[in-house]
């Protein structure tokens, strides 16, 4: 801490040594000098390493440690000088030979040399900021071999004309090259860097460039990528057998620039082989290359992934807007199917189950899927189709299988609530027919609707399968109950909740008597069991087994709906009626009674009536008789309606209208939701987040929000800010 | 060659050593011992007159023209990997031997062992040659040593051979530091007019001059006074400098480049440029500046941020001081976990400071009871810190106090019997150095290699 005043300092003189031999330094140099000539010449044998090390010693000790790293690196240029004019003499292929077996030789020489002057090494070089012997040898090896005139141009020509060679089919001598570049390394990086790897690189981007060119014109897009992977891995498989490892980054990055970036939307974009094309015709494998190559490529990925993308939004969008397809739903659902499964497996297979690829094509899909609004009714057909001829389908898993994969389209459907109404209708129209294949698939299918969209969406749907459970049991009731029925016909009642079904208000028709007692009867019991309830007879919805024996004696069982027994049994009094009596002994709405009678009359093989005039049409003045000359191979005969599964033009009107009207309550109980929870809001924010709750089941109308908005503001559960119009407020 | 089953017979000097490839092997390929073995030198095994001379009888045997005696030691070091030196041999006899065969890193290796300051045995005093008082002692990495005095840096490798003594234009020694065991930096004073001293580089081996420091103001490079230097694991120098024109304030280096990166110029209030002690705090990534009495009346420690050029903490002792008896920090060290630092008073009281509160004074802790402690007279030395390893040295008069344990308990005390003051210390290599400031002599503390068992 205290410091006194600088005095200055004493130094102890240095004492040299006083040499004894005045050529110590010439004698002991000629004696490392021949045996290093010695160890180049291969002939160290006769050499002492304890003699040479000692006197290298004292050299050192004796201050001679300039002088002999100067003689030393004299002598060693002396020898390598001599070996390039040896390795220059060498005639074309013995050229690298030559120098490797050089090379060895010096590296050999080299250790020995460092070796004797170890205390050199350790002593006198890193005091004096000196280059290594070693590291002199290098370098000197270097300076006069590698890169003397008459080398370093040569070096490389045949280095890079090997390359070629073997790049165009010829077998070269690898583990020459490996030695050569190795020998570039141990010089240092930069030395293989400088010498070597930069022209190397160049030279090769000019190769590929060409070759790509020549390909490009002459192959298709499949053929090309072939070829480049090829390319690749010769060149990986190359810097693997003799090159640094950290070229073979850089070599691909070039083949992968000159051979795929330079040539990308050319080759994604080629006529009748480019990506589309690969699409159509499921080439897998190559779109596995496509994809693997151009993982190499910036923007690579995303390039396919757009051309995809159109394609498949151009495709689906040609399908579900060709008026032609839309004629059969269940074949239109299940081209949406195939085509959703072969994208699937596309991704799967060839694009590694990429998943922004997955969410490209799931994109797509929901694009196209939403430009016809008609299918969620086809989505529902279909299931409705699968669940009916449900036994048909080998098994139930199956069945499963396909559930799955509508439920995959389901998802893309924005108007979820239009497929519930629908799915309810088509459900109601199985489960009453009796037509509903599986109760197993039916639950299933209702358990992945409810995953998807909750329990709200899946309440009322749950229900008609309730109410069919406790209509059983009611029935059996009944008929434990009363035992005063003697022979009237047995009935089968279902009890549908209102509101729950999908049912339309309908005028009853007028029962035949043996039923209407009954069914009176079963009113009495329901009501008497069941306090403040109303019974409403749905005719149009029931069916029938009656027995009927023929003119021919022929007896059968037919299998008809309430309205068509209602009209059967009109002819056990008589035996012709014509259109106008029958309709008004039953009362069934013309549209429904005219399609009855067709059925009934009309289709072959199953007309128990006769109708005269014969006519495919059912005027009010048309006469019906009971066919006496039916028969058939069946004992029991079943009489279908003829119904049209797809909605009419008229009755799609009308369920779009009931949607419409349904959602409006929906759209309210959001607005008043969110207002109440956030008080003062903004048009378009409200427009926003309703949007985002009702979402997952309907695309909301902006102008249908802003109706309801208004509509609510005029029954006073919300009012306009009076400073800012455009805020609003909730009332509570 | 050998004698067969791994044997290798050497004759050095005459007396002959029997021995096996295996223990040479321990010497390594780069010792003479390692290339006298090597296939390259051993062609054909027949040869009688070369490889290594012949012996008689068949045996073929290594002939070396050296000490038997140090050749002995040097086998045993091999062989047990401890190193024994017979008292009757010269330890710089077995140095140059060792050095000749090129196993003097063993032979430092096992020389003496890893740091502990409880078991500090005193190997060497070394007689210095300053001609006046020193400045500073520094322990090189490496196990040498430097001594700071006057216009002069005296600089000691490990076998505590002098080199070269290197100086910047022989001005005023303010600091030293070893960057690394071949490189010191010194801070000396600018002479008036003359534009020299400064901050600079130098080889420790050879003493050259390698680089000198410029510190630009204003885009006009200044000469300046160098103070308390530091520097910090990546390639940052950090010096507190003087100027002309009251440019004070710590100035930055870069390492690798030389060139100057940063220049923190003294808030008011805070004397930087004056400072005492510079220490690199690592995990804070901040400057701890310690300017101290008697350098300036009042005490100030500060932790510097470079990123936002603030000072992120202080403390001072400004207007708690009165008169001379009051207690005064002489010295300030930052513990190891760059939590506190610690303090010691001209009584050799031990204090605190915590860096995680701005408020708070010193945390005084009298060690008046265990120590007998002289009232501090005419010829003492202001006391010196250090940490390391844990463990907390504070020196005071004539001996060095070690203190271990969270708590700083004292458990150990250097003392030589004639050594007078000690002016200053300094940990590294596995020793200690203490500089004493009377007979101008510095003294080795060594851990010794572990018991045999």
């Amino acid at each position: 801490m205290s410091s006194q005043k600088k005095r200055s300092s004493r130094i102890e003189p240095f004492r040299h040594r006083v040499e004894t031999d005045p050529n110590f330094f010439e004698k002991a140099w000629r004696k490392l000098e021949d045996a290093i000539g010695e160890i180049y010449n291969h002939n160290a044998s006769g050499l002492s390493f304890e003699e040479l090390y000692r006197t290298a010693y004292n050299m050192v000790l004796h201050k001679h440690g300039p002088k002999l790293y100067d003689k030393l690196t004299e002598n060693m240029k002396g020898h390598l000088q001599e070996m390039r004019t040896s390795i220059e003499a060498a005639q074309g292929g013995l050229f690298l030979e030559e120098l490797q077996r050089k090379w060895d030789d010096h590296n050999k020489a080299l250790q020995m040399i460092r070796d004797i002057l170890m205390y050199m090494d350790r002593t006198f070089i890193p005091t004096n900021k000196k280059t290594g012997v070693f590291d002199l040898g290098l370098e000197l090896w270097r300076d006069t071999i590698v890169r003397s005139a008459k080398i370093h141009g040569r070096l490389l020509d045949t280095l890079l004309d090997l390359i070629h060679r073997e790049r165009m089919g010829e077998v070269i001598n690898r583990s020459l090259m490996r030695s050569t570049t190795k020998m570039l390394m141990d010089l240092g990086s930069s030395v293989y860097q400088d010498d070597f790897e930069r022209p190397f690189l160049e030279v090769s981007a000019s190769f590929y460039s060409g070759e790509s060119q020549r390909f490009i014109e002459c192959c298709a897009c499949g053929e090309y990528l072939k070829k480049a992977q090829q390319r690749l891995d010769e060149e990986a498989e190359r810097v693997s057998q003799y090159m640094d490892a950290k070229t073979d980054e850089k070599i691909t990055a070039v083949v992968v620039k000159e051979m795929l970036a330079n040539h990308m939307q050319r080759l994604i974009l080629m006529d009748n082989s480019g990506l589309v094309n690969m699409l159509v015709e499921d080439r897998f494998e190559d779109l596995t290359r496509m994809y693997s190559l151009f993982q190499r490529v910036h923007d690579g990925h995303s390039t396919i992934k757009s051309v995809m993308t159109s394609h498949v939004k151009e495709t689906g969008r040609n399908m579900v807007t060709d008026p032609e397809r839309l004629k059969d739903p269940v074949d239109f659902v299940q081209k949406l199917l195939n085509e959703k499964d072969k994208y699937d497996s596309i991704v799967t297979t060839s694009f590694s189950n990429d998943k922004s690829f997955q969410n490209a094509l799931n994109s797509s899909f929901e694009y196209f899927i939403n430009l016809n609004n008609r299918c969620p009714e086809f989505i529902s057909l279909y299931v409705d189709d699968k669940l009916r001829k449900g036994m048909k389908e080998a098994n139930e898993e199956a069945v499963e299988t396909v559930l799955d994969k509508v439920m995959m389209l389901f998802r893309y459907l924005q108007e979820k609530d239009l497929f519930e109404k629908y799915y309810k209708q088509h459900l109601a129209k199985r489960l009453l027919s009796g037509k509903a294949a599986s109760d197993d698939s039916e639950r299933s299918m209702l358990v992945k609707l409810k995953t998807e969209c909750g329990y709200q969406f899946t309440s009322k749907l749950e229900g008609m399968f309730t109410d069919l459970k406790t209509s059983q049991d009611t029935t059996q009731g009944f008929y434990a109950a009363s035992s005063d029925l003697g022979d009237a016909p047995t009935i089968s009642v279902q009890i549908l909740t209102t509101g729950s079904w999908p049912t339309q208000p309908c005028s009853p028709c007028s029962l035949p008597p043996e039923i209407l007692g009954v069914s009176e009867m079963f009113r009495g019991y329901y009501l008497g069991t069941h306090n403040g309830r109303r019974l409403t007879w749905q005719t149009n919805m029931g069916t029938a087994d009656i027995k009927a024996v023929f003119g021919n004696g022929s007896k059968h069982e037919l299998n008809v709906s309430t309205y068509q027994m209602c009209v059967l049994m009109l002819f056990n009094l008589v035996d012709c009626l014509t259109y106008r009596d029958i309709e008004q002994t039953t009362a069934i709405p013309a549209v429904d009674l005219k399609r009855c009678l067709q059925s009934l009359a009309l289709v072959k093989g199953k007309n128990v009536l006769r109708k005269e005039p014969m006519s495919r049409d059912i005027s009010d003045n048309d006469n019906f008789y009971v066919n006496d000359k039916f028969t058939s191979k069946l004992f029991k005969v079943k009489i279908g309606t003829v119904a049209t599964q797809k909605e009419s033009e008229p009755e799609k009107m009308e369920t779009r209208q009931r949607v419409e009207e349904d959602r409006k309550p929906q759209i309210e109980a959001a607005i008043v939701r969110i207002m109440k929870s956030r008080r003062v809001l903004d048009h378009n924010s409200i427009v926003t987040e309703v949007t985002k709750q009702l979402q997952p089941r309907f695309m909301p109308n902006p102008v249908v929000i802003k109706k309801r908005i208004e509509s609510l503001i005029e029954r006073e559960f919300l009012e306009r800010d009076k400073n800012d119009r455009k805020l609003y407020l909730y009332l509570a | 060659m050998g004698l067969g089953g791994g044997r290798v017979r050497f004759n050095v000097g005459g007396q002959v050593f029997d021995t096996t490839t295996t223990t040479l092997a321990n010497a390594g390929r780069d010792s003479m011992l390692g290339a006298l073995l090597d296939s390259s030198w051993n062609l054909a095994p027949t040869i009688s007159g070369g490889g290594g001379g012949g012996g008689g009888g068949g045996v073929a045997e290594y002939f070396i023209d050296r000490n038997p005696a140090c050749f002995a030691v040097l086998l045993d070091l091999l062989r047990t990997g401890s190193l024994h030196v017979p008292p009757q041999l010269p330890e710089k006899l077995l140095y140059r031997e060792a050095l000749y065969y090129g196993l003097l890193d063993h032979v430092r290796a096992a020389r003496w062992g890893a740091f502990d300051g409880d078991r500090l045995l005193l190997a060497a005093s070394v007689p210095g040659r300053a001609p006046g008082d020193g400045t500073a002692i520094r322990a090189a990495p490496d196990g040498g040593c430097c001594v700071a005095h006057g216009g002069a840096v005296h600089v000691y490798n490990w076998m505590l051979d002098e080199r070269r003594p290197v100086s910047l234009d022989h001005s005023q020694v303010n600091d030293v530091a070893y960057l690394d065991e071949g490189t010191l930096l010194i801070a000396a004073r600018e002479r008036l007019g003359k534009y020299d001293g400064g901050l600079a580089v130098f080889s420790a081996v050879s003493g050259d001059l390698h680089h000198r420091f410029r510190v630009v103001h204003d885009r006009q490079a200044k000469s300046f006074t160098a103070g308390a230097l530091t520097f910090d694991q990546d390639s940052n120098i950090f010096a507190c400098c003087k100027g002309r024109f009251n440019e004070y304030g710590i100035g930055v280096w870069d390492r690798a480049s030389g060139e100057q990166a940063d220049f923190f110029y003294e808030p008011p209030g805070c004397a930087l440029g004056d400072a005492d002690k510079l220490q690199w705090l690592d995990a804070t990534n901040a400057l701890m500046v310690a300017t101290l009495f008697p350098k300036t009346d009042n005490c100030f420690i500060g932790l510097l941020d470079f990123r936002q050029k603030n000072v992120v903490w202080s403390w001072s002792d400004a207007g708690t001081a009165a008169s001379l008896d009051d207690k005064r920090v002489l010295h300030a060290i930052a513990m190891e976990d760059e939590r506190s630092v610690c303090v010691i008073n001209q009584y050799d009281d031990l204090g605190f400071l915590d860096f995680r509160s701005n408020a708070g004074g010193v945390r005084w802790s009298s060690r008046s009871k265990l120590m007998n402690r002289k009232v501090p007279g005419e010829e003492s030395c202001y006391p010196k810190l250090s940490t390391h390893g844990g463990q907390l040295f504070s020196s005071m008069n004539d001996s060095i106090s070690v203190f271990s344990g969270p708590e700083c308990v004292l458990t150990s005390t250097l003392r030589r019997s004639n050594g007078g003051a000690i002016c200053d210390f300094s940990i590294g290599g596995d020793r200690l150095f203490a500089l004493h400031n009377e007979e101008n002599v510095f003294d080795v503390w060594e851990t010794p290699p572990p018991p045999i068992i």
